[in-house]
């Protein structure tokens, strides 16, 4: 509990000092916009590839999309290890910007090893398994630092700042690589090329012009004790129950992917459609994360985050109804993309409010490992359930245990949830 | 000092800029698609095959070249010798990702111009596109009936389940060939098994093969743990459950039995099966290597499938063994 009292004091860096009454730039700080470009950035150049690559991988390679979506489910899931490792990594030495911007820089060789790659299978499963890689090294420590550069009472709007710009990378970046593709049928090699441009500069911002938070090195510097007091995290009762009803939610979250499916084949549209779902969502995501995370600021982080997964029950409930209405359709990418604003960014202000300076990257690594796992372990239990019991049978269950992790998580964050951070 | 890391980003950013421009400006003017490329060398032969005594050998066998190294060369149909030996001649420029033809009409599942989509043409006896359809989803399995009235197509949509292991999505397409329209998806068949009519959300066809009369049809329903064999009709709309555990059926030139996939137990392997239809003997084939393709009768006594990137021969009786067909080609069809 004596982590909780540090945190709620922590200084005011540099010339934020003296804001009282700040600009929402001063209370984001400067650190935070500049984060929030390179993620712009490596969003636009990752999204270019993975829009891209399922096509690639079926035309050039002959390979199905299937067995490619396996190896990619798993490859996710088994990032989870690396996240902990790299915020463990980052509080070691007390410096947070090298580890992130490591993990930008192995996914920016990465572009560059597509075009090496060429038509190799094997090359290119490698290739996208170093790319999630640098992606699981570079989360904690980022969100680390914009923990630490941003005002403590603005904790959630600085993570909607940031959110907001990742996600509009995630927009262009699939248009980018269409509008490229139409200029250059087929030269697949020149959305590797462009990718590997944008996800350069996204490197040249965050390690010539972000400024590092540097904390305490972890006391005692031992890889193994280093790791060992990441874990030892979970001893402290706030952050446990966070982790806890994290990694339940996210035991309990269905894939995006599915949720689009059911909704298109609810609505009837023809499927070439479906990139539309994700447009919609990713444009609410966007508008709302800032909104939601001031909100968030206000009334408590623990009350936004589970009122998020309210809206993804109700999401749920479009897969149990026969079909929808194109306004029914709004109303559930409405609700979808709320859901994400509440809850992406909301969940590491809530950790970052909760872990001590000096562990910060590793809390928010153990959090990220925990939730990444979960969602894969829940996706082989969806499948499962699928093939054992049907479809319908397998949403049920989801849904059921969504509304018991929801449950839990308001019994024991919002409950127990310190009153508002700020004024 | 800031000033200074500002201006190396910006220049950094400005050589990015600079050099993806420049590379995209010369992949743009480059890309009219050249000439392509002809068989030559080691690649694209064929093995000489033992005769059997087993009805009429089709006039040729058509297969799209696989060679990822030459973009050129790519998806082209070629003209081989059904007996095996000598090199395949080109037959038609259009680059498929499948293909398949029959009865003077050839459906070749391709990717369209720009890259990021995916189409089905329709080509006629002389090798012209009648018709362009655009595909939901990625291009899966191609068929035509033998007197070419009919087409059926297999897509995986997948929206992107490929982040969801476990979970996908198909979609097969009945076609009219000489309109160019879809008569209807199977999806919407009425579906019987042991008298009784049965529907699932999870429902997903795949793997169309036609009997002679261009009317009646096998193919694959997955659903739940099942991969049903059902046999029906396009003119009535109705399939019916024959038996569980068959995949991507082919369906022999006599009409007697059924060449499969079955699964091995094994995540992603199959082995060839043959089912014969009158007696429901059921014989695993010589090829004991995991294949994932729908098998092509060669005649009335072997079938072709493809492994990696060649295409292969059996004997359909379980006896005998595996031997190279065809390197370098995939998407066998037997010209009759």
């Amino acid at each position: 509990m004596s982590y909780l009292v540090e945190s709620s004091q922590v200084v005011l860096r540099g010339k934020d000092k003296a804001a009282e009454r700040v600009s929402v730039r001063k209370h984001i700080g400067r650190t935070v916009l500049l984060l929030g470009t390179t993620s712009l950035l490596t969003d636009i150049s990752s999204e270019m590839v993975s829009t891209i690559l399922p096509i690639y991988i079926v035309f050039a390679l002959g390979a199905t999309p299937l067995q490619f979506g396996i190896v990619d489910g798993i490859y996710q899931g088994a990032t989870a290890f690396v996240r902990l490792l790299a915020g463990v990594a980052s509080d070691r030495k007390g410096r947070h910007k090298p580890v992130a911007s490591l993990g930008y820089a192995i996914s920016a060789v990465c572009k560059l090893g597509m075009v090496l790659a060429g038509s190799s299978l094997a090359a290119i499963y490698a290739v996208v398994y170093a790319d999630r890689v640098g992606k699981g090294i570079r989360t904690a420590p980022r969100d680390a630092l914009i923990s630490l550069t941003a005002h403590p009472k603005a904790l959630g709007a600085a993570f909607g700042v940031h959110r907001a710009m990742d996600t509009a990378g995630a927009m262009i970046g699939p248009l980018l690589a269409f509008g490229l593709l139409t200029a250059a049928p087929r030269r697949y090699d020149t959305v590797w090329v462009v990718s590997f441009c944008f996800a350069v500069v996204g490197v040249a911002v965050i390690t010539m012009l972000v400024k590092d938070a540097r904390t305490a090195p972890a006391d005692p510097p031992s890889r193994r004790a280093a790791m060992a007091s990441a874990i030892g995290l979970l001893k402290v009762p706030a952050f446990r129950r966070l982790t806890l009803a994290a990694g339940g939610l996210g035991l309990a979250t269905l894939s995006d992917g599915f949720l689009y499916l059911g909704l298109q084949d609810r609505m009837g549209f023809a499927p070439r459609y479906l990139p539309l779902l994700f447009v919609g969502t990713a444009l609410v995501f966007m508008a709302l994360a800032v909104p939601m995370g001031r909100l968030a600021d206000r009334v408590g982080r623990g009350k936004v985050f589970v009122g998020g997964y309210l809206l993804l029950l109700g999401v749920y409930s479009s897969l149990l109804v026969p079909s929808i209405s194109p306004a029914v359709l709004v109303f559930y990418l409405a609700a979808f993309g709320a859901f994400y604003a509440a809850t992406d960014g909301v969940v590491m202000a809530l950790a970052g409010s909760l872990l001590p300076e000096e562990l910060r990257a590793s809390g928010m690594g153990l959090v990220t490992a925990v939730v990444a796992a979960a969602r894969l372990f829940g996706a082989l239990a969806f499948g499962a359930l699928w093939t054992l019991g049907g479809v319908d049978a397998a949403v049920v269950v989801f849904a059921a245990m969504l509304a018991l992790a929801i449950l839990v998580a308001a019994a024991v964050v919002v409950r127990r949830e310190v009153a508002p951070v700020a004024a | 000092m800031l000033r200074s890391r500002a201006a190396v980003v910006v220049i950094v950013a400005a050589l990015c800029a600079i050099g993806g421009a420049a590379y995209v400006v010369l992949a743009a003017t480059s890309s009219s698609d050249p000439k392509p490329a002809t068989l030559s060398g080691s690649k694209h032969k064929a093995a000489r095959l033992a005769p059997v005594a087993a009805g009429p050998l089709p006039k040729s066998v058509l297969v799209r070249a696989v060679d990822p190294e030459k973009a050129t060369l790519e998806g082209r149909i070629y003209r081989a010798d059904p007996t095996g030996g000598g090199t395949p001649k080109v037959q038609k420029d259009p680059a498929c990702l499948r293909f398949y033809q029959a009865g003077g009409s050839a459906l070749c599942l391709t990717v369209a111009r720009s890259g990021v989509d995916f189409r089905a043409k329709l080509l006629d006896r002389s090798g012209d596109v009648r018709h362009t359809l655009t595909l939901t989803g990625v291009p899966s399995r191609a068929r035509v009936s033998p007197n070419g009235t009919l087409g059926a197509m297999t897509t995986f949509v997948t929206g992107d389940s490929y982040t969801s292991p476990g979970q996908f999505s198909t979609r097969t397409t009945i076609l009219d060939m000489a309109s160019g329209r879809t008569i209807s998806d199977l999806e919407k068949f009425t579906v019987i098994r042991d008298g009784q009519k049965i529907h699932d959300q999870d429902f997903n066809f795949w793997g169309v093969t036609f009997a002679r009369d261009s009317d009646e049809l096998y193919a694959t329903l997955a659903t739940g743990s099942h991969h049903y064999l059902v046999h029906g009709r396009v003119s009535t709309r109705t399939l019916e459950v024959v038996r569980d555990g068959v995949e991507c059926p082919s369906l022999s030139p006599d009409g007697t039995r059924i060449a499969y996939k079955s699964r091995d137990g094994k995540p992603w392997h199959w082995r060839l099966h043959v089912y014969d239809l009158r007696t429901r003997a059921d014989v695993a084939l010589a090829e004991t290597r995991p294949i994932d393709d729908q098998a092509e009768w060669l005649d009335n006594a072997r079938v072709l499938y493809g492994i990696g990137t060649d295409v292969w021969v059996v004997p359909a009786d379980g006896a005998g063994k595996a031997q190279r067909f065809l390197a370098d080609a995939a998407s066998p069809s037997a010209q009759r």
